[in-house]
């Protein structure tokens, strides 16, 4: 057959003799896209969409029943646990209304540790006992499993309601934020076991390299879940500070480090903290830089920055790139291996900024889980 | 299609704090970094468990 012999006047051609049968081939399509394009894409994306609403819903369904399965394994509840943990799952948390900016910050605190202070008292009480660590395990699974619950309820509704209103465009940012989305959410659901078996996530190297500078020192806590060991280094005065390790949590180093500047004269304060790494940046690629390096709802950074500035300390970050996939799961080989670089480059930053004397907090800033000190 | 599927090893490294001999097992239930193993078989120094880490392959 000869491929090449084709008579193009025959499909586009407007002559006289032209087949209307060939006309209609390419006409017809263009009349149908010109009424019901918008609708077919509509079908198009909700294909896809709904595959990844139905993923999320596993892993909502599978964050909840491992919680489940967790509890009643290891932490011998009191009664069956089931019903608590569904109600939990739907707590919500309100912002602060922000029209008056003013003492915004203290507010969004109020509220995010008054969840916190809530859901552990209620956490421990189902249980006739449990210790802090396995408690902040459990709590950080909570958290985990409510997220994906509310991840699903969102996407779902925005969803539902384009699909309704067969409205397009309103599916159309439905469909661009969905893989940031579905990365956050299979991150999530990967790091489920890495916090159940305690082991250290990508986010726990900073805690990671204070941990061990801190090993062979005496420690105290200094606020809620954050310890503190005073040190020396080449005639400097140390403060290395960090979440009370291995339980799963961040701790509070803002009131840490309001806690020791109430007693003592600092002279830099160096942080060390994951970062997420842009695409096409190496993950494990270690950068130095100026400013706080801390993530969370930024409550902890306004006060580590309002107390630097008011005492005129500079703050020096160190971080460690990553993922987000990488921050929350399993720490990598190449994470790993990064700790001992970044305590050398501790090290040299002390030497490079203060002198003889003078006095230095160094926090490690991160989940600590699986990381004591 | 035709993707492999990946799974995640984790692994723990005992290190001996006197002489830094390197020990890489698979991670146990109950390993958390610093904590004391064992004396070190070559120069009775304290084992330590110092990195904790997962490892891809694929299958």
């Amino acid at each position: 057959m000869d491929f090449t012999n084709f008579d193009f006047d025959q499909l586009f051609g407007m002559k006289d003799d032209t087949n209307p049968l060939m006309m209609l081939i390419w006409i017809l399509p263009i009349i149908i896209f010109i009424f019901y394009g918008q609708r077919i894409q509509l079908y198009v994306t909700s294909g896809e969409i709904k595959k990844g609403i139905k993923k999320l819903g596993g892993f909502r369904e599978e964050s909840r029943n491992e919680l489940i399965n967790y509890v009643n394994k290891h932490l011998n509840p009191k009664d069956n646990p089931e019903k608590k943990i569904d109600q939990f799952l739907d707590y919500f948390t309100i912002m602060p209304v922000d029209m008056d900016p003013n003492g915004i910050v203290e507010k969004v605190q109020h509220t995010v540790r008054s969840r916190e202070d809530y859901t552990r008292e209620h956490v421990k009480s189902l249980f006739s006992e449990i210790n802090d660590v396995e408690l902040s395990k459990t709590q950080t699974l909570l958290e985990i499993a409510s997220s994906l619950q509310m991840i699903h309820k969102i996407i779902n509704h925005m969803f539902l309601t384009a699909k309704k209103q067969n409205n397009y465009p309103l599916i159309l940012p439905l469909q661009m934020i969905l893989p940031f989305i579905m990365e956050q959410a299979e991150a999530m659901k990967e790091a489920i076991p890495v916090f159940k078996r305690g082991q250290p996530v990508g986010d726990g190297i900073g805690p990671m390299v204070v941990g061990k500078m801190m090993l062979h020192s005496p420690k105290e806590i200094v606020a809620f879940q954050t310890a503190v060991a005073k040190t020396e280094f080449e005639s400097r005065k140390l403060f290395l500070l960090k979440a009370e390790g291995p339980g799963s949590t961040v701790g509070r180093p803002a009131d840490a480090l309001e806690s020791i500047i109430s007693e003592n004269k600092l002279d830099a304060i160096i942080m060390i903290d994951a970062a997420l790494k842009m695409e096409g940046e190496d993950s494990a690629s270690v950068a130095r830089g100026f400013g706080a390096a801390i993530g969370g709802i930024g409550t902890e950074k306004f006060h580590i920055e309002a107390i630097a500035t008011k005492k005129q300390i500079p703050i020096f970050s160190i971080v460690v790139k990553q993922s987000v996939k990488e921050a929350i799961t399993l720490m990598t080989k190449e994470i790993a291996d990064q700790a001992d670089d970044v305590r050398l480059q501790v090290y040299e930053m002390i030497r490079e900024n203060t002198k003889e004397g003078q006095s230095v907090a160094i926090i490690g800033v991160g989940n600590t889980v699986g990381v004591p000190q | 299609m035709f993707s492999k599927e990946k799974i995640t090893i984790a692994y723990t490294i005992e290190k001996c704090e006197g002489c830094g001999i390197q020990k890489k097992r698979k991670f146990a239930e109950g390993d958390v970094l610093f904590s004391k193993i064992s004396k070190c078989n070559s120069c009775d120094g304290d084992t330590v468990i110092d990195k904790i880490f997962g490892e891809t392959i694929e299958q």
